[in-house]
C-alpha cells in the first residue's frame, strides 16, 4: 500500500467510485470498497500535503555530495 | 573621423556590383524597418558577411527566404558610415536551394526516423505527480524563469532540480548530454525538461545534434523539450517524449494543477460516500420488501384456505337431494320412511310427497 504511486492510488480510487456508482455491488463488497477508497483518498491527500516545493541547483547538490567523505 | 568614413565609403562605392553565394542566417525583417537584414555565411569556412536589402524589393521577390537557405546575392559593398560597418547592399537575390545544414539535417532526420527513434510507440507517459523535475536550461533567465514560475504557480509542492548548462555554441550538445546524464543519476528525478528560448537557426543547431537526439531518446526518464519558438522543430523535439511550444507550456505538461487535483480527489471521495450509501439503501429496501412479504404470508394462507372451503361447499351442494328434486324428481315417504319399492306401501295408505318446491299428501290407489 505505501509503495503505491500517487497515480496508482488515484486511479484505484476512481475505479472504486466507478464500481460503487454503476454496478450492483453486494453490501459486504461495498463496505470493503468504501474502506479501501477512504484509505486511498487519505494516501493521496497525504502525498500532496507532505510534499514541500523546493528548487535546488544541481551544481550545489553535486558539490555537497563531493564534500562527504 | 566622419571624413575618414566618408572616404572609405566613397572608395567602396567604386567597387563593381558582384554575385556572392552563401547561406542566409539571422534574417531580421520588421514592418517598420526600411530594409531587411541578414548575414550571409560560407558553409565551408564559416566566413560571414552582413547584407541589407530594401524591404520592398525583398518582399517583391516572394522568395520566402528563411535561415539556412543557400542564396546568390547580387549587390554592391558599402559602408554604413554612421557606425563604420561594412556590408553588402543587395540589389537582387536568388535562391540556390536548401543550405547544406538543412540538407544534412533532413538526411539525419530521415535516418533517425528510419531507426524508429521518433516513433509514437516510444513516447512514454509523463508521471502525473513527479517526485522531482530535472530542468536543463541555459543561464539566460527567461526560459528558466518561465518554467520555474509556471511550476510554482500551478503546483507549489513540486520539487525542481535546476541544471544550468551551455545551450548555444560548439560545446552545447556535449554539455546538454552530460547534464542529462547527471540529472538521471539523481535518485528522485523522474522527468526532465529541456528548456531553451528562441534563437537563430544556428543557435538551435546543437539541439539537432545526432548525439544529443540519441541521448534524449535513450534517457531513462521521460524528457519534455521546449526549444526555440513554435515554428522551430529541432530534431531533439521529435525524439522527446513530449514537445512543448514554450517553456511555460513544458511546465504545464510536467505538473498537474494542484487546485484541480484536490477538487478531483474530493469529487472521488464524495462519489465514494454516495456509492456506498446507495449500496446500503439498496440492501435496506430489499430487506424491507422481504419483511413486507413475510407479513402478508398468514393472510394469504387464510385466503387460500377459504377458497378451498368454497370449492368443497359447491361440490357438497351439487350432491344434495335438493338438486335432484329441482330436476323434477320427487321423494315419497310413508310412515316417515322413504318409499323405494311398490311393496313398501299398502293400497289406501297415506304417503307424503316431497317436491323441489313444497309437496303434498296422497293415498295409494294400487301397488305393482
Amino acid at each position: 500500500m505505501s509503495e503505491a504511486t500517487f497515480e496508482e492510488a488515484q486511479r484505484e480510487l476512481e475505479q472504486i467510485v466507478h464500481r460503487l456508482e454503476s454496478g450492483e455491488v453486494p453490501l459486504d463488497e461495498a463496505l470493503r470498497l468504501w474502506e479501501r477508497g477512504e484509505q486511498l483518498y487519505k494516501l493521496c491527500r497525504d502525498r500532496l500535503e507532505r510534499a514541500e516545493g523546493k528548487i535546488e541547483e544541481l551544481a550545489t547538490r553535486v558539490e555537497a555530495t563531493r564534500e562527504k567523505p | 573621423m566622419g571624413a575618414f568614413n566618408r572616404g572609405i565609403a566613397s572608395w567602396l562605392g567604386r567597387l563593381p556590383t558582384v554575385w556572392v553565394e552563401g547561406e542566409v542566417t539571422e534574417l531580421r525583417r520588421q514592418a517598420r524597418w526600411a530594409s531587411v537584414f541578414f548575414t550571409l555565411k560560407d558553409p565551408g569556412d564559416g566566413a560571414c558577411l552582413a547584407v541589407s536589402m530594401p524591404r520592398g524589393q525583398f518582399d517583391a521577390l516572394r522568395l520566402d527566404v528563411a535561415d539556412g537557405d543557400r542564396v546568390h546575392v547580387y549587390g554592391r559593398p558599402e559602408l554604413f558610415e554612421a557606425r563604420g560597418e561594412f556590408r553588402l547592399r543587395a540589389l537582387s537575390l536568388e535562391r540556390f536551394g536548401l543550405g547544406d545544414h538543412l540538407a544534412a539535417l533532413e538526411r539525419l532526420k530521415r535516418k533517425l526516423a528510419a531507426e524508429g527513434l521518433f516513433a509514437a510507440e516510444r513516447k512514454r507517459p509523463l508521471p502525473s505527480l513527479p517526485r522531482q523535475i530535472g530542468l536543463v536550461t541555459g543561464n539566460d533567465a527567461a526560459a528558466k524563469r518561465d518554467v520555474l514560475s509556471t511550476i510554482q504557480a500551478r503546483f507549489p509542492p513540486a520539487s525542481v532540480l535546476v541544471a544550468e548548462t551551455y545551450v548555444q555554441g560548439p560545446r552545447a550538445a556535449g554539455s546538454v548530454i552530460e547534464t542529462l546524464a547527471a540529472l538521471c543519476r539523481q535518485p528522485d528525478v523522474d522527468v526532465i525538461v529541456v528548456a531553451r528560448g528562441g534563437g537563430s537557426f544556428e543557435d538551435l543547431l546543437p539541439f539537432s545534434d545526432e548525439r544529443l537526439v540519441r541521448a534524449i531518446a535513450a534517457c531513462p526518464v521521460p524528457v519534455v523539450t521546449a526549444v526555440g519558438h513554435e515554428q522551430d522543430t529541432p530534431l531533439c523535439d521529435l525524439a522527446a517524449d513530449a514537445r512543448a511550444s514554450t517553456p511555460s507550456v513544458a511546465a504545464r505538461l510536467v505538473v498537474p494543477d494542484l487546485t484541480e487535483l484536490l477538487q478531483r480527489l474530493d469529487r472521488a471521495r464524495t462519489g465514494l460516500e454516495r456509492g456506498t450509501r446507495r449500496a446500503l439503501d439498496r440492501e435496506r429496501q430489499k430487506l424491507d420488501r422481504m419483511h413486507e412479504r413475510l407479513g402478508r404470508a398468514p393472510q394469504l394462507l387464510v385466503e387460500r384456505g377459504h377458497s378451498r372451503l368454497e370449492h368443497a361447499a359447491g361440490r357438497l351442494r351439487a350432491l344434495s337431494p335438493k338438486a335432484t328434486l329441482a330436476r323434477g324428481y320427487a321423494i315419497v315417504r310413508a310412515r316417515d320412511e322413504i318409499v323405494r319399492a311398490g311393496s313398501d306401501v299398502e293400497p289406501g295408505e297415506r304417503v307424503e310427497v316431497e317436491l323441489a318446491e313444497g309437496g303434498f299428501g296422497a293415498r295409494v290407489e294400487e301397488t305393482r
